[in-house]
């Protein structure tokens, strides 16, 4: 029975895995663009790749609405706004993503206001962490007690803070952040990616002992048709599977930093000699990324081991949550 | 708004379904969805005893449930779109189809089982009270068909007073009356365990799920 549930909601068991991760993802990019005002070009380049994880979030939040029996009544979603969790989360999500499209979009004009900039900034950082607090709470309702218990937000928390990091490494990459000057001058890349890398695996840590917790309470929860770990049979394998992912998500990440520093030791060099390599017609040095369209450094792999870490990661959490879906009971006599 | 309330008797249910197939004709649900369902409950065990005799405490009785039209209903409170509402009139849980979206939700939260999406219509379906019958002064189809007269339905005042033996909804399988405070009146037969006692189980899942 948990297994035909949580196959009846695939779509929103993949609009949780991204939409979270998306959305942190986001508002740390945004935090990084607060940071660093000065340097023009590096925030340009940033601010024109807020479009994968805005994709990320968007894919999932698309997805989500497949699962509707009527989407063509989905305005009406928003007369539930301060009552229904779920208008909720649907209002946070519509301002979210309103509002960094909007800024992405705008990112290709010349002139902005760098007030009106940041302002927006804290706007999409401050509707990012609303959006992610109201997807964990999306689904809090008493009488439904395998999900009202604190272990179920906890967790959604801890798995965009295990996809979130990720995904904005794989972002900073692709834009080029560590040539950027002030980046590679101030020694700042390594550490920046280091400590994503980090938050990825206190995020895995977390979530672990969260899911812990959670498999732990199951074995008591039953109501009159069945138990809830009966409903979950491999929660246990389910849980091992995510660690191992996640924790193979973050090794090819910390990979891909290795390989792209160790670049950047040769980076400006690399854009020195690029007008000698030009010239001296070296292919290597002509080959360009299929993603950023930026020019290559000699012996990086292109995002292989960027995706391979997002696959791994985003796969994992899909197994968490595909359990949080399976177990899904009432007090009584609902499954 | 007056309340509505269904009333049962599980001293006389027999478990005939009777009630469930009244109400599957009269509105036309689908093959694998009923807005009524009978719950059996078994429990116990027989026991062979050193002496060859045998120790019998199995029981069975049934429960007859549908929307309860609660006072303060869990679809209601999570629709997105307020389209699971409460009748001003009659207190009736509804659906407005031209609202729903098919989210789900209601069926997700409401510990009776009661609201489910017809993925073919597109919104949510439930027991409604037969209120077009509660508007010519009939009774609900399911009330109508009981050849045992174990189920009744009225104005929730009207009822508590009719059957003031009973209580409000308090045996197994039905949850805790104080998440939704179900309009529902319950006269419990000897083998009826309280709800919270979970050495009783719902033997018909796959009928009633």
């Amino acid at each position: 029975m948990g297994l035909s549930t949580a196959l009846s909601e695939i779509t929103l068991v993949l609009f949780t895995t991204l939409a979270p991760s998306g959305a942190l993802a986001i508002c740390v990019m945004a935090v990084l663009l607060l940071m660093r005002p000065g340097d023009a070009a590096q925030r340009r380049r940033l601010e024109k790749f807020l479009y994968i994880p805005l994709i990320a979030t968007m894919a999932g939040l698309v997805a989500s609405a497949t699962h509707l029996g009527n989407p063509s009544n989905a305005l009406y979603t928003f007369l539930g706004v301060g009552t229904s969790p779920l208008s909720n989360e649907v209002f946070a999500a519509v301002c979210f993503l309103a509002l960094t499209g909007i800024y992405w979009f705008c990112s290709f004009l010349p002139l902005r206001s760098a007030v009106v900039r940041r302002a927006w900034l804290v706007a999409i950082v401050a509707t990012g962490v609303a959006f992610v607090w109201t997807v964990a709470f999306a689904y809090d309702a008493p009488p439904i007690v395998t999900w009202h218990m604190p272990t179920v937000p906890l967790a959604l928390f801890a798995n965009a803070c295990v996809g979130g990091p990720l995904l904005v490494a794989m972002t900073l990459r692709i834009a080029r952040w560590e040539q950027s000057e002030g980046a590679v001058k101030g020694g700042s890349v390594p550490v920046l990616y280091a400590g994503l890398a980090w938050a990825s695996v206190a995020g895995i840590g977390l979530s672990t002992i969260v899911y812990a917790v959670q498999g732990v309470l199951l074995g008591g929860i039953q109501n009159y048709v069945a138990a809830a770990s009966h409903l979950v049979p491999g929660y246990w394998g389910m849980l091992a599977a995510y660690v191992a992912l996640c924790a193979l998500g973050v090794f090819f990440s910390r990979r891909a930093a290795r390989r792209c520093v160790g670049g950047c030791d040769g980076a400006q060099d690399g854009q020195a000699g690029d007008a000698q390599g030009d010239q001296a017609g070296d292919a290597s040095r002509d080959e360009r990324s299929p993603l950023s369209g930026h020019r290559r450094i000699a012996g990086d792999r292109p995002c292989f081991d960027d995706v391979a870490a997002l696959a791994c990661a985003f796969c994992g959490i899909f197994v968490m949550r595909f359990a949080f879906y399976m177990m899904h009971m009432t007090a009584g006599m609902g499954l | 708004m007056t309340e509505h309330g269904f009333y049962f008797d599980s001293t006389r249910c027999t478990g005939c379904r009777t009630c469930e197939m009244a109400c599957k004709d009269y509105k036309d649900t689908d093959i694998d969805f009923n807005y009524r369902k009978v719950y059996d409950m078994e429990g116990g065990e027989c026991s062979l005893n050193a002496d060859g005799t045998v120790t019998n405490s199995a029981y069975c009785y049934h429960v007859s449930a549908a929307c309860n039209h609660c006072e303060d209903p869990a679809c209601v409170k999570v629709c997105p779109t307020t389209a699971m509402h409460k009748d001003a009139g009659t207190g009736l849980v509804l659906v407005d189809d031209t609202k729903c979206i098919g989210c789900g939700y209601c069926h997700m939260a409401c510990p009776y089982n009661a609201p489910k999406v017809n993925r073919e219509k597109g919104y949510s379906v439930k027991c409604d009270g037969c209120i077009e019958r509660l508007e010519e002064g009939l009774k609900p189809m399911c009330v109508t068909a009981c050849p045992l007269r174990a189920l009744d339905f009225g104005a929730w005042d009207e009822l508590k007073s009719t059957y003031a033996d009973a209580a409000v909804g308090n045996i197994a399988p039905l949850p805790s009356k104080d998440y939704t405070h179900p309009h529902l009146l319950v006269k419990e037969c000897n083998d009826a365990k309280q709800t919270g006692d979970m050495a009783v189980m719902v033997s018909n899942p796959l009928e009633v799920m």
